[in-house]
């Protein structure tokens, strides 16, 4: 088992080293790299300008050295810029002092200085993501008990109407893109449009101060995507399940109904929803941008919208890594479930 | 008897000409406003000389304490001069102030100027410093911290420095900095402006958003490391692209408090709602926010229908539509060619993109950014709205089967103006592509684009924006223009003080604008801000000039 998650971590970690290379590339391409200097300096410089400003910033140093000082394995840059001032990479681009450390990478504990939101990255992601962990939170205390029950309860006896209606109203929920029933949802229950103005249409408060006001919306058009879906899943495995020898052999023997869902299927049925419980949270991170713009909360996703559109290099590298993180973990998490829900399985 | 000029000095002599001109129809009530208080007339008793009573301040009426939320695009700060967008005037206008301050009306207050005088040709301005203003760190305010930001003003180095262009009668062209002894500290709260040629401008770009007076202790890079300032208010927190809060700077004696000036409010928050205004009537709908920065297009009527006050002021603000003279396009430079952009000057009906693009709310213009809310406006003529003939003028130019490629920003009243452009260019047999970019990036090179929409804030005098954003060399001029001829009766234009000498030269140079066919400009627009009942003193500026001591609760 220790060996299994050691073995684990190593891989989490060469993913994240290859996966923010592969960023830090795409972001310091030189259209990218100007773009940001115009952004930063003014509108209107000259290509020569781009070019002082760029180079007196250390970002026109080689790729693998930039990526290096990133990681924290090289010395940061201090370079003697054409217009006088000196400029170090651990100072934010400031004048170095007498305590400026030479390294300043991930290793170090420094994820950098984001360009547009003047902060240290480490910060903004740590906010942001406490804030969609917030949201991803209360979307799971809806969602996963909601899907198992809609699931079991479709799949008990199949092809009844209980059965046939819970299917299509999860069919049609996980139909849906967040786009449609946010939209649908923000109409109906937070404009006075039809009399039923419960909610409000917009989660900026649910920031500092969630309620059920403010936050139901975001988590309930969320949490209807892919409850729809969990809850197939888990009719699919149920139903499957309900049909084994063992659950016939337990009727026969006259065990109730409902301790044959509740002790002799359940257990079994509930190993296909986990993987796929666990699968969500990954795409929770990233699904989670249309919902945060929609109801203007400002999360992860809606940070890494900015991010990407104002080309902002270091918090760009700080989301990618947290997302593999998350990624890894998650299913990390769910191979070690694995083995408690089917003694089948070993991990060795 | 008040005195009727801010120094108590005698009135100007063109005064008396403004008000037979007013009597005779000649210039309405906001023009006069302008010029007599640029020169140095108390508002009352501008008012006065059309025997009118001034309107009373709504600031009586505001109870002292209390939170105001609005709407507002939260973004970084910069160097102040460098400030291209008001939204951070909103912000750094809680500790910074101005020197002199423009009114909807058209007048000119004095803030940290007591007082100001001009003489008769607009070569020397006298300004009076206002005694007994202390900045927040306790240091007391005086003439030499005024001629230390004008100097800073005229400092064309500076990167992105828009206030140069506003100061150009103080620059030296060869050096780029401030004429020498240009700048002069003639008293301990006195500053004498010595110009070399006339410029009636000056007062005004004082009045200009990224005028405020900083400290000299101040960091460049980032305005709220070291909030050193005069005003009433200190900044909590400032998170880009989320909120930003203001509080009283309860520490500080802050001048206006005497003056009765107001800073009713204890705590101001600005919440960034993106650049949809459906989410920011989700917002008001849920309570969420108390008014907004500017209600645009449709939302007019939503906001008034969710029960929201309305205030309207109608403005110099304008959209243009322009294709860059100097930009390349497969490697050649379309736009350059005159016949091209009088084409497309020909192919627009100025009426269709302010009913499709602004739902009616404005006035129809003349596409020379120039109208008739300016004192020295001149009814010049433009092209005629001819689509046959400017698909004929095209294919003279051997351009008809050039693709124009038009960029606009991704939101409804720029977009949709755009869009109505491109779709009567496509009516007249133009050949053109529409691309839509997100508000985040577009404005990373909005003077570059080939052929795109900007929007233009209103300025009080009809040559200011000309000298902004249509002199040759100016950091915004996105249209690439460069006329000697127009640069040099632009000169000419700001040496006249009198504004009916100056539409002479106005004249021509709107012939010239047009002539030249600059750009499509197709509308003035009507600028709306909604607040929810119970606030005073929030009015729309018609400049968008962050005036938020005046706000307040109604008692």
């Amino acid at each position: 088992m220790g060996l299994f998650i050691l073995r684990r971590l190593g891989v989490m970690i060469l993913t994240a080293l290859c996966l923010t290379f592969i960023v830090f590339w795409l972001t310091n391409l030189y259209p990218n790299l100007e773009k940001l200097a115009k952004t930063q300096g003014n509108f209107r410089m000259s290509d020569e300008q781009v070019e002082t400003y760029l180079g007196n910033r250390g970002y026109t140093q080689s790729l693998p050295v930039k990526y290096g000082q990133w990681l924290g394995v090289l010395p940061g840059y201090v370079i003697e810029g054409t217009d006088g001032d000196t400029r170090a990479r651990c100072e934010n681009h400031g004048a170095p002092t007498e305590d400026t450390p030479t390294f300043c990478g991930i290793l170090q504990g420094e994820w950098g200085f984001s360009t547009v939101f003047k902060e240290d990255v480490g910060g903004i992601v740590a906010t942001r993501l406490g804030l969609t962990g917030k949201l991803m939170f209360w979307v799971m205390m809806v969602m996963v008990p909601g899907a198992l029950i809609i699931g079991v309860l479709a799949g008990m006896r199949e092809g009844s109407r209980t059965d046939r209606s819970l299917s299509s109203i999860s069919i049609l929920s996980t139909a849906t893109p967040e786009y449609v029933s946010g939209v649908i949802l923000i109409a109906v229950f937070a404009t006075p449009l039809f009399g039923m103005q419960y909610f409000k249409g917009t989660a900026t408060s649910a920031m500092d101060d969630a309620t059920f006001n403010n936050f139901f919306l975001p988590v309930i058009t969320i949490a209807l995507y892919g409850m729809g879906y969990i809850a197939r899943m888990t009719r699919a495995s149920m139903t499957e399940v309900m049909t084994a020898q063992y659950i016939r052999t337990a009727r026969l023997k006259g065990v109730s109904f409902p301790n044959i869902v509740m002790k002799h299927a359940l257990r079994n049925a509930l190993i296909a929803p986990f993987t796929v419980i666990m699968l969500q949270f990954p795409w929770l991170l990233n699904g989670v941008v249309i919902v945060e713009t929609l109801f203007n909360y400002k999360g992860f996703g809606w940070t890494l919208v900015q991010a990407a559109s104002n080309n902002d290099i270091e918090l760009l590298l700080g989301v990618s890594v947290v997302s593999v993180f998350v990624v890894l973990i998650t299913q990390l998490i769910s191979d070690i479930g694995y083995v408690f829900l089917n003694p089948r399985i070993r991990i060795s | 008897m008040t005195k009727q000029t801010l120094t108590g000095a005698p009135l100007h002599p063109a005064v008396d000409v403004y008000v037979k001109d007013v009597a005779d129809g000649k210039l309405d009530r906001r023009e006069f406003l302008v010029r007599t208080t640029a020169l140095g007339v108390t508002s009352a008793a501008a008012y006065g000389l059309l025997g009118l009573q001034q309107p009373a301040q709504a600031g009586g009426h505001a109870q002292q304490g209390g939170t105001m939320r609005m709407q507002m695009e939260v973004r970084a700060l910069k160097d102040i001069r460098a400030t291209d967008w008001t939204q951070m005037a909103f912000v750094y206008a809680g500790w910074l102030e101005y020197l002199v301050e423009y009114n909807s009306d058209g007048s000119f207050e004095p803030m940290l100027l007591e007082s100001w005088e001009v003489n008769d040709d607009a070569t020397v301005y006298t300004l009076n410093v206002r005694q007994g203003v202390k900045w927040n760190n306790g240091d007391d305010f005086t003439a030499e911290d005024v001629a230390r930001v004008i100097t800073d003003w005229c400092d064309t180095a500076a990167e992105g420095n828009s206030m140069a262009g506003r100061m150009s009668s103080l620059v030296d062209a060869d050096t780029g900095v401030a004429i020498e002894g240009a700048i002069e500290v003639t008293g301990s709260h006195q500053v004498t402006l010595n110009l070399p040629k006339s410029d009636i401008t000056l007062i005004a770009g004082m009045a200009d958003y990224p005028a405020a007076i900083y400290h000299s202790g101040f960091d460049g890079e980032n305005p709220l490391n070291d909030q050193v300032g005069t005003g009433p208010y200190l900044s909590e927190m400032h998170e880009v692209g989320v909120k930003s809060v203001l509080v009283r700077n309860e520490g500080h004696d802050w001048w206006g408090y005497d003056a009765g000036k107001g800073a009713f409010l204890d705590r101001i928050e600005y919440i960034d709602y993106g650049t949809d205004p459906s989410a920011w009537v989700a917002a008001a709908a849920a309570d969420e926010i108390d008014m907004t920065y500017e209600t645009v297009g449709d939302f007019v009527e939503v906001f008034n229908g969710i029960g929201y006050e309305e205030s309207a002021v109608a403005s110099a603000a304008t959209i243009v539509i322009r294709p860059n003279q100097e930009a390349e396009v497969d490697g050649m430079k379309p736009y350059a060619d005159v016949r091209v952009r009088r084409a497309i000057a020909m192919a627009v009906d100025n009426a269709v993109c302010l009913e499709l693009g602004y739902a009616n709310q404005g006035e129809e213009a003349r596409n020379v950014h120039v109208g008739p809310m300016h004192p020295e406006w001149a009814d010049v003529p433009r092209i005629e709205y001819d689509p046959e003939g400017a698909l004929a003028l095209l294919t003279e130019a051997g351009m008809a089967d050039f693709e124009m490629e038009i960029f606009s920003i991704d939101d409804d009243w720029r977009k949709n103006t755009t869009d109505a452009v491109a779709a009567q260019l496509r009516d007249a047999g133009f050949n053109v592509k529409r691309t839509v970019i997100p508000g985040s990036t577009f404005w990373n090179d909005w003077t570059d684009y080939s052929f795109s929409s900007t929007n233009w804030n209103h300025r009080p005098l009809g040559t200011q924006v000309l000298g902004l954003a249509y002199r040759s060399g100016e950091a915004w001029n996105e249209f690439a223009y460069s006329n000697p001829e127009f640069d040099a009766l632009l000169d000419e234009a700001n040496s006249i003080a009198d504004a009916d000498a100056r539409r002479e030269v106005m004249m021509k140079i709107q012939q010239v604008l047009t002539d030249d066919a600059v750009t499509i400009q197709p509308y003035w627009r009507t600028v709306y801000r909604h607040a929810k009942p119970g606030f005073v003193g929030w009015d729309m500026h018609i400049a968008y000039l962050p005036q938020i001591y005046k706000i307040g609760v109604a008692a």
